[in-house]
């Protein structure tokens, strides 16, 4: 029996592997974040192993056929770094770009941003998390001065008396979560769920809102103006522990609530008695996820939000405060070590002198020789094949073309590109469209770590041996460094690496120094920071929270005659993300995409559940079977972005802060 | 290059809107807000939630940027076209590139003998509503009252009626029109509305006219005099352009404005409740804040149209439910309307092509998000939909009953219903299926499917 954890979302439940050659998965009952309870996905997890589509060598791009042709690792590690090399030497060395993923374990996260700033020296460096929880992490660096999802347990959520869910689904994106809604009402708590369908997990809630998509900021406007009328701002808090309280209050005064309902769809009474409730509970919780963040305004839209937990005096009391819940597997632990285009290891910031002399010191290299900030994930695509743009990109643990916003034109980029380099288990749709496709090793056949939705960092280990041909993605790095010259080694062991990585991560916001693999071991996973952040000082040097004013603008695309539909995005319970893996596990269902849609809409159009509709934006369009549910807004349609297709509908309007992509609302047209 | 100086005149809700969309921009204009009032901008619309006691009085001030030339007590006196200023109460002047008249509206004096004194002040028992000050001087004046009476039937006559109310005021209200709110609603609707005020303990006397005020009280032209302690007059304004109409500009019932917000003087643009665009005279926030989104680009040099309001009247005041879209009396169309006059609620849309071009919702503002949603955005609806929207259908919570054998139970490990019928006990369907090991909520359904199976006897 191996203890290890789900290859798949932040909760990183723990799990019991047993077998060689046919993987069973096992509860952990001990682990306590999940305490033996699983997902479908985590119960399928060994399904993709041993898969028939599993790659196992190299391939390269035949120049005289086009087709993709197996290759040796020598031959194809040797073509990459010599391809790379002199697309430097003759266009510079930001010629190359490298994005990752926030399914990397930390060793990995931390190794890919070391080979673009030593092994590279390129700046043109960003990661698929970009597109997750990047809005959350701005305004949490913001307000509170360090971005941890969760400053508390999971388990916290259970002895909070309100717990207000903005834009989360966790009943189907990470079920074993689902348990402490359940015992928290059990224990006569209150959940309030605000989401534009009324999802499984709005089901079990006790309050539900429905706004109209990307209106999540006005309705925090309209509850923070509530409180203020009311007299229920916590003055000795506001005074004590955080600064800027004047400034929103004048901007709140402006948000009556019958201007939150025109623009929010949300009742003027539903407002006021959510503002009620949550004026009278001695401890709130608000957690916002990817449908409050994913828009154009989504660091304001967080601000917003972490505003209200102020206003109400709650982060660092006991059960309460505000937190983020975190999406990909190691969404958390992939934006702290390096992979973010402006990031070193320990969430320094790369244009900070102090944080590059320290990590220079570290690597063993001259902090001069250190890149600058590059661009943000979605820029950096846009740019790729241009005159200023990158020619060149490596991929690591990430399907682009299925999950980046308006694909079409990204996959349209990607074909500009001189070389592109993928490496995968699998032939990824964004895998199929390289020149160079890398077979690296999965899950169990690996050890390294991962910092769940809590910050804490957990262990996955190995379990079985990895299939003959596959290696993995740090022998993979250490390969191409070699070849690219690398000033200095790169290390192949997971824990070597994690060492490395405590001592660049030393001192920074996100400080892993203290953490080992017989600590994570031997503690159940180890919280960086501590169990519970800003009981005494936030994280700021004066060490108040930032209340920050903001306005509600309103989704980068609105609706008109021609576009007349709200189109929403997000997963289900049976797939992860682009489903490059959970798509191939036999046990799970892949019924392909659909389009939620709300009775009222289906009859004004002529649909019939199960039957095709069209729907339409300015990027793209897709056709998929109708289901037809009065859990969603009339006004909305929704479709899962698992499969190829949702994504090219999406819009590519970016967060000024964050540069987050507004997957979460644009304007469509339906047709039966 | 210097930067432009924009002068607004007025900083009420209009005024405030427009700095704040110009105010922050880096190269943007230099903008200058002009106010009369003594105190610095506020939400006026929150006065009579601060009268009734629900709004903290100090939770009313607005914000306006820190690079905006804020000045109190600045009452603009005359408007010099040919040199580009404005003139104020002081004498001193203020140049401009741009001059916005945001002047609003002031309060009709409706012909009351009585009202005002022999020496040309309103009589102490008279008050106003529109300013801080005047809810200032009405809520210092409500602790030693015993009876109100409120001049005039509209929104913010009912307002203020149920704010005294809530106060402890015995409270009645004249209204000269047949039925209360007239200029938005039909008269149905406003009999509903009377008939809730007087459940609420309000007296409401429609096709009233108050004719005189005396030591006795306010008496009426049917003859009736009703004793109080303090006479509200909130029968309307009209727009304030006496300022205008000096300068020379284009003024009809309001200062007359074009698409871009120009008024006849290119140099001026006007917005807000002193505005006149077409025919239109708008007196709510929405209208004037559209309009100062609209100028803020147009001065900002995008060249943008107004084309009308839309407008949402809500009634703020506790237990009295009120929506008006649009102009429902006068809006052409066909209509869909459900009356009850049991539960006292009266909802009617005016609908042209499938749009919704107006509505009244009474009584019941159940789908008001949704219905105000279509209204704003044009949306199309089908035959059947502007029914459903009335009734407020709402989804239902049906459990789970009699569940088909093939009917998922347990989605975290997908486990459909037969399968749990087949197993023997909660352990067996764990292990066997895995169903409510994950988040969990199935466990009720699966213990009930496991309880009816003993009851049914199924065989092992």
């Amino acid at each position: 029996m191996t203890d290890t954890h789900c290859p798949y979302c932040s909760l990183q439940c723990g799990m019991r592997l047993e077998g060689a050659r046919r993987l069973e998965v096992h509860p952990w009952p001990e682990f306590p974040v999940n305490q033996g309870g699983l997902c479908r996905k985590g119960w399928t997890a060994p399904g993709l192993r041993g898969h028939r589509e599993r790659l196992t060598t190299p391939l390269v791009r035949d120049r005289a056929t086009g087709e993709l042709r197996a290759a040796g690792w020598e031959e194809a590690l040797d073509l990459v770094a010599g391809r790379l090399r002199a697309l430097q030497a003759a266009y510079g060395a930001d010629a190359v770009a490298v994005f990752g993923g926030g399914g990397l374990t930390n060793e990995k996260a931390y190794q890919l941003g070391k080979l673009a700033r030593v092994a590279l020296g390129t700046s043109q460096i960003d990661y698929n998390g970009r597109w997750c929880m990047s809005s959350a992490a701005t305004a949490a660096n913001r307000a509170l001065g360090v971005d941890r999802g969760l400053p508390f347990p999971l388990a916290d959520l259970e002895h909070t008396d309100v717990l207000v869910l903005v834009g989360s689904n966790l009943a189907e994106t990470m079920p074993p979560a689902a348990r402490h809604l359940d015992r928290l009402r059990a224990h006569g708590g209150h959940v309030v769920v605000i989401d534009p369908r009324r999802t499984p997990t709005a089901q079990r809630a006790d309050t539900v809102l429905q706004p109209v998509p990307g209106t999540d900021l006005a309705l925090a406007l309209g509850l923070l103006h509530l409180l203020d009328a009311a007299g229920a701002v916590d003055e000795e808090y506001v005074a004590a522990r955080t600064t800027g309280w004047e400034d929103v209050r004048r901007a709140v005064a402006s948000w009556w609530p019958e201007r939150v309902e025109r623009i929010t769809g949300v009742a003027v009474a539903e407002l006021r008695a959510l503002a009620e409730r949550i004026a009278g509970a001695e401890r709130v919780m608000v957690l916002t996820a990817r449908g409050a963040e994913q828009h154009a305004q989504g660091t304001d839209t967080v601000l917003a939000w972490i505003d209200v937990a102020l206003a109400l005096g709650m982060p660092g009391r006991p059960y309460a405060g505000y937190g983020c819940l975190t999406g990909q597997g190691n969404g958390q632990g992939g934006r702290e070590h390096g992979q973010k285009a402006d990031q070193l290891p320990g969430y320094r910031m790369i244009d900070d002198p102090a944080a590059r002399a320290h990590v220079a010191g570290v690597w063993g290299v001259d902090p001069d020789a250190l890149p600058g900030p590059g661009r943000s994930a979605y820029e950096l695509l846009d740019a790729l094949g241009t005159d200023t743009g990158p020619r060149a990109m490596l991929v690591f643990g990430s399907n682009i073309v299925v999950s980046a916003p308006h694909a079409t034109h990204v996959a349209g980029r990607l074909a500009e590109l001189d070389l592109l380099v993928v490496a995968d288990l699998v032939m990824s749709e964004t895998a199929a469209l390289a020149d160079v496709v890398l077979p690296v090793t999965q899950w169990a056949e690996e050890t390294g770590t991962m910092t769940n939705l809590e910050g804490r960092v957990v262990l996955r280990q190995q379990a079985v041996r990895p299939p003959a041909g596959v290696r993995s993605d740090l022998e993979v790095m250490a390969g191409l460094a070699a070849r690219l010259g690398s000033p200095v080694p790169f290390a192949t062991d997971p824990e070597e690496v994690f060492a490395e990585l405590g001592r660049a991560s030393a001192g920074g916001r996100a400080d892993y120094s203290a953490i080992t693999y017989d600590r994570i071991r031997a503690e159940h996973g180890v919280f960086w920071g501590g169990e519970r952040l800003f009981a005494e000082r936030f994280a700021h040097p004066d060490g108040r929270a930032r209340f920050v004013a903001v306005d509600h603008r309103g989704p980068a695309e609105p609706v008109d005659a021609a576009y007349p539909l709200h189109l929403t995005t997000g997963r289900l319970l049976a797939q992860y993300q682009s489903g490059a893996q959970t798509r191939r596990v036999r046990d799970l269902p892949d019924e392909g995409p659909f389009v939620e849609l709300h009775p009222a809409l289906a009859e004004r159009i002529g649909a019939h559940d199960g039957r095709p509709v069209v729907v339409t934006t300015r990027r793209g369009e897709l056709k998929a079977p109708a289901r037809v549910v009065d859990t969603i807004r009339p006004d909305t349609v929704f479709v899962p972005f698992h499969w190829v297709g949702a994504n090219r509908l999406t819009n590519d309007a970016l967060d000024p802060a964050s540069r987050m992509p507004e997957f979460k609302v644009c304007a469509c047209a339906v047709t039966a | 290059m210097t930067r432009e100086r924009v002068v607004v005149v007025g900083a009420g809700m209009g005024a405030v809107r427009l700095a704040e969309l110009l105010g922050p921009c880096a190269g943007g204009p230099a903008v200058t807000l002009l106010g009369d009032e003594p105190h610095p901008p506020y939400n006026r619309i929150l006065l009579s939630a601060v009268l009734e006691g629900t709004h903290d009085p100090d939770a009313v001030a607005m914000r306006v940027p820190e690079a905006v030339d804020l000045r109190v007590e600045a009452r603009v006196v005359e408007i010099h076209r040919g040199e580009r200023e404005v003139e104020l109460a002081d004498r001193s002047r203020v140049p401009y590139d741009r001059l916005v008249l945001a002047t609003g509206s002031i309060p009709t004096l409706p012909p009351i003998r009585g009202l005002v004194r022999v020496d040309g002040r309103l009589d102490d028992r008279v008050h106003a509503f529109r300013t801080l000050a005047d809810c200032q001087r009405l809520d210092a004046a409500v602790p030693a009252a015993r009876r109100a009476v409120v001049v005039g039937g509209g929104l913010l006559g009912l307002q203020v009626a149920r704010a005294l109310s809530a106060r402890g005021l015995a409270v009645e209200v004249v209204e000269g029109g047949d039925h209360l709110l007239r200029s938005q609603v039909e008269a149905p609707a406003g009999a509903i509305l009377a008939r809730d005020l007087r459940r609420l303990g309000t007296a409401v006397y429609t096709g009233a006219r108050a004719v005189r005020l005396t030591d006795d009280g306010l008496v009426l032209d049917n003859g009736f005099t009703l004793e109080t302690d303090l006479v509200v007059l909130t029968a309307g304004g009209r727009p304030s352009t006496a300022l205008a109409r000096r300068a020379g500009l284009d003024v009809r019932r309001g200062v007359v404005v074009d698409h871009r917000l120009r008024t006849s003087d290119p140099a001026i643009h006007a917005l807000g409740d002193c505005a006149q665009h077409g025919d239109q005279v708008t007196g709510f926030v929405a209208p004037a804040w559209e309009q100062a989104a609209l100028l803020a680009r147009h001065l900002s040099g995008a060249d943008v149209a107004y084309a009308g309001a839309r407008t949402v009247a809500r009634l703020r005041a506790t237990d009295l439910e009120v929506a008006v879209l649009g102009d429902p009396q006068r809006a052409a169309g066909q209509v869909v309307e459900l009356s009850n006059a049991l539960a006292g609620s009266h909802r009617r849309l005016v609908l042209r092509d499938g749009v919704i071009v107006a509505a009244t919702l009474v009584g019941d503002l159940s789908g008001i998000g949704l219905i105000t949603q279509h209204y704003d955005r044009g949306t199309v609806l089908g035959p059947h939909e502007p029914a459903g929207l009335l009734r407020g259908d709402r989804p239902g919570a049906g459990g789970p009953v009699a569940l088909p054998d093939d009917a998922e139970v347990c989605a975290c490990a997908g486990v459909a219903a037969g399968r749990i019928r087949a197993c023997s006990s909660l352990e067996d369907v764990k292990a066997a299926t895995r169903a409510t090991t994950g988040c969990g909520g199935c466990a009720d359904a699966v213990r009930s499917l496991l309880a009816a199976r003993t009851l049914e006897g199924t065989p092992r």
